[in-house]
């Protein structure tokens, strides 16, 4: 234990020291997908219905802006009112019912679902459901992973309701078990089909159909609105004639938001933005637009009339001949000037008392991947290292990926590299020895094929191999049919140190040793056997231990070699293709241990046979 | 059979044949623009059963008079013969059994394999191998060390399966180059007893290198002083203490004259150098 223990402190350390450097690879692209908008979850943010269809003054809606403004219809209601909180209370009783009812929705079948009768749309911002009086808030998470054909476990974040696979309802217990955060359905799901979870009190369940799935039994009338009243944003900004610049409640604007509604009193304004008619050469300074008023902008800034610009009807000239391929918008009624602080900038100012408000506006809400780096980390979907335990939890399932049969199995690869490499090892081993022999006995042969020797050695392995291959694959000998290309390759670099190593090993005999085996008359052959052979096994056995890790990168290599499916060199490829970092790792581990076993396994040999080396 | 019954003295080995000649030997090292003159015109004839010790300083040629006798290495001139015939002819016979400075074992052979290494060259039957190196380690007194490998054993120990090792094939001739060169002065004085009890059980010709004046009258019946640059032979002195010799013998009168005389040899030696 005592001769185990620093081992194992060094091993623990050395696997702890990976979580820092996961983290220290791993959180900068964390960051870069934080701060990047288009990784951003999207909102939109509407007006939201009122709670209570029959409320007469104390009125709640599903979601209250900070200054709102009462609406119905797509109409400002003039109606008196004051603001306290979430609270809106109307100083009279309303004149209008606050609902306009369109339909009942009639049970379908299944006790949670109802069926609006006919084909509805998957995402309606007007939608307004009620049982009873009581509004019914409408969503779903779709599950963090997709479905390909094969995934069972799914996560939805804080959803609790029922979990819907394309559009059917699954049964807890039946279709699926809750493990943790998420479920593991007892059915794989098809591949692409849509997983989701109630986050609210329904979700379409089929828009099609026209049926909605409520997370709970409805007690009461389930009915539809036609029109119910509202409470808009307010978008702050002084009306004082002069202000143009108004700001949304919430920043990070989506810039092209189909979903944005801008009204000034009950004139809805436009977003459209028009092009000028003539190509922005660079030389051009006057240009065309369709209309004859609005912002003029070029790459998204705007323009100030007079300074910049001087309009006559829908021709522009700049005063700044814009640069060539100037992005150069008007947009009549108002331009999104600073999305991320969420302001627009009006065409026309309002006139004193006017209100600027918005029923539906899209922002980026928050990062998709989390809140904190570390969460971002969590999601990125191949971390440059990954935790170790991470890739403990991978082995199981990358060893069973393919049965034992097919040559892809993991364990059959290092089988079939550990065969690759023992054969390398025992061709080059064998060349070595050859050689080494060759060249204590022959000087000169040393001295012409030395250089040679070495040069071979500078051959960059990746480009011989194709042409090896090239030449066995006229014999019909290929990497798929034969471990003769792996060992010829591996050969290739393991030879090199033993051919060094011993020649060293068979000129390192003492001197004295060699007078008295020529005091005994001793042939040539007698010496080689009883004394050059076993002075050089230590020598040999050290270099060939130097030849195995050349052997076993040889035979990698020459299994990332295409058309070729055997072995790990082909596995780390194919899973650095696909990106699969964990189990990259796992390879990268596998080979280091196969690297690590046979050189202990020439060690055992060399204990066997050469023991007086070691002493 | 007795000790003394084997034991040779100085006239009776005088009375036998020579073993080793040596004519007019010289031996010339050539580097680049350089000679080393290693060995000047030795004259030397040793006779069979003698105990020759090459004593003198770093330099004086001793080990390479002793490497050409073993034809390790090819005179520059001069004549040599051994056992009557050329030091090739002899070294290819397998005449001599050569003991170096180091042991010389194989790290990868058990001490009786060492032992065995010269039988297996000169294929000799396993049986027979087996039975020289056990009788061979019994004589050295490593009869429970079989099995050890060497980097188990002493450098005394060590040096003891290099002489086994080097009478493993019953050489006539033993040559040896500062066996115990390498040993602390208790184990040296201990492998002396040792070799003269083997070197009186086997009757073998012994020539052999030392440093050590002590060691040189102790052991030899005819001490061959040498003097370097250019390496020669500067006297020949017969050692008439009798055998066998022990402890006593290095305390007798006798023996500090006969040291005493071997010293004065090597520092006439030495005058040459100090007047050039």
């Amino acid at each position: 234990m005592r001769r185990f223990l620093p081992i194992l402190l060094v091993q623990t350390a050395i696997i702890l020291l990976l979580y820092p450097l996961a983290l220290l690879f791993g959180l900068p692209l964390a960051r870069r997908d934080m701060q990047d908008l288009r990784k951003w979850e999207k909102e939109t943010i509407v007006a939201a219905p009122v709670n209570n269809a029959e409320a007469t003054n104390e009125l709640s809606f599903a979601r209250t802006p900070q200054n709102g403004i009462l609406i119905k219809d797509g109409q400002v209601l003039n109606w008196e009112y004051q603001q306290n909180g979430d609270t809106v209370s109307l100083t009279q009783a309303p004149a209008t019912p606050l609902v306009s009812w369109s339909q009942r929705l009639e049970p379908a079948g299944q006790p949670n679902i109802y069926s609006f009768g006919k084909s509805i749309a998957k995402l309606d911002y007007n939608r307004a459901v009620y049982v009873g009086n009581k509004l019914m808030l409408e969503g779903a998470t779709p599950a963090k992973e997709r479905s390909d054909g094969e995934r069972r476990n799914f996560s939805f974040g804080k959803a609790t309701g029922p979990v819907l696979v394309a559009n059917r309802v699954l049964s807890e217990g039946r279709d699926y078990q809750l493990d943790g955060r998420g479920v593991v359905l007892s059915q794989a799901p098809a591949f692409g089909s849509s997983v989701r979870r109630l986050n609210a009190d329904y979700a379409v369940l089929d828009a099609n159909a026209g049926t909605i799935i409520f997370a709970e039994l409805p007690r009461g009338e389930v009915r539809a609105a036609a029109s119910a009243l509202r409470f808009a944003e307010l978008l702050s900004g002084p009306t004082d004639g002069q202000n143009r610049l108004f700001a949304f409640e919430h920043t990070n604007l989506v810039q092209s938001d189909n979903n944005r509604q801008v009204f000034v009193d009950n004139n809805a304004l436009s977003d459209k933005a028009e092009r000028p008619q003539e190509r922005v050469d660079g030389q051009r300074q006057v240009f065309t637009f369709e209309g004859s008023k609005g912002i003029v902008t070029v790459d998204d800034k705007a323009l100030s009339a007079e300074q910049d610009y001087r309009r006559d009807g829908p021709s522009v000239t700049f005063i700044r001949v814009p640069a060539r391929n100037a992005k150069l918008r008007q947009y009549p009624d108002f331009f999104v000037a600073d999305p991320a602080q969420g302001k627009i900038l009006l065409a026309q100012a309002p006139t004193p008392g006017s209100s600027v408000w918005s029923s539906r506006y899209t922002v980026y809400s928050q990062p998709s991947c989390g809140s904190t780096a570390l969460e971002c980390f969590y999601a990125l979907p191949q971390q440059p290292v990954p935790f170790p335990h991470w890739i403990v939890a991978r082995i199981l399932p990358f060893f069973q990926k393919f049965p034992l049969g097919d040559e892809r199995n993991v364990i059959r690869a290092t089988l079939y590299t550990t065969f690759g490499t023992l054969a390398a090892l025992a061709l080059g081993g064998a060349i070595g020895i050859v050689l080494a022999v060759l060249f204590v006995l022959l000087r000169p042969l040393e001295r012409a094929l030395l250089p040679w020797v070495i040069a071979s050695q500078t051959v960059p392995i990746i480009a011989l191999v194709p042409v090896l291959l090239l030449v066995l694959g006229n014999f019909g000998i290929t990497i798929q049919t034969s471990l003769l290309p792996t060992a010829i390759i591996g050969a290739y670099i393991a030879f090199f140190p033993v051919v060094v190593g011993t020649v060293k090993g068979l000129r390192s005999v003492d001197p004295l040793a060699l007078d008295l085996m020529k005091s005994y008359a001793a042939t040539p052959l007698q010496v080689f056997i009883k004394l050059r052979f076993p002075a050089a096994a230590p020598f040999f056995f050290t270099s060939l231990k130097l030849g195995t890790a050349a052997a076993l990168v040889g035979a990698l290599v020459a299994e990332t070699e295409s058309n070729n499916r055997r072995g790990l060199g082909f596995q780390i490829l194919g899973q650095v293709q696909s990106g699969n970092v964990a189990d990259v790792w796992i390879l990268l581990i596998i080979s280091g241990l196969l690297g690590i076993g046979l050189v202990a396994l020439i060690g055992s040999l060399e204990r066997l046979s050469a023991p007086w080396g070691r002493r | 059979m007795t000790v003394q019954a084997q034991a040779q003295t100085p006239k009776q080995a005088a009375a036998t044949k020579p073993v080793i000649e040596t004519k007019d030997l010289t031996m010339i090292y050539r580097g680049r623009g350089t000679e080393t003159i290693a060995l000047q015109n030795a004259n030397l004839s040793i006779r069979a059963g003698e105990f020759i010790s090459l004593i003198g300083p770093s330099g004086c040629g001793k080990t390479t008079l002793l490497r050409l006798i073993a034809n390790l290495i090819e005179p520059s001139s001069g004549e040599i013969s051994v056992a009557g015939k050329t030091p090739q002819q002899a070294r290819l016979d397998r005449e001599y059994g050569y003991v170096f400075q180091s042991p010389v074992l194989y790290d990868w052979r058990s001490v009786v394999a060492n032992v065995m290494l010269p039988l297996e060259i000169m294929g000799y039957s396993k049986s027979k191998r087996q039975e020289r190196a056990v009788k061979l380690l019994k004589m050295v007194g490593l009869e429970h060390f079989h099995k050890q490998f060497p980097y188990q054993l002493s450098g005394g120990m060590q040096q003891r399966v290099s002489i086994a090792r080097a009478l493993a094939f019953d050489p006539k001739l033993l040559l040896m180059d500062e066996p115990f060169g390498a040993l602390d002065e208790i184990t040296r004085e201990s492998m002396n007893l040792e070799l003269l009890r083997i070197w009186q059980e086997t009757g073998k010709t012994i020539v052999f290198v030392t440093h050590s004046i002590p060691e040189a009258v102790f052991l030899s019946s005819r001490i061959v002083v040498m003097t370097p640059r250019p390496g020669k032979i500067e006297r020949l002195i017969a050692v008439d203490l009798s055998y066998p010799r022990g402890t006593e013998t290095r305390e007798s009168a006798r023996f500090f004259e006969l040291a005493t005389q071997v010293r004065e040899a090597l520092r006439q030696g030495h005058s040459y150098d100090t007047e050039t």
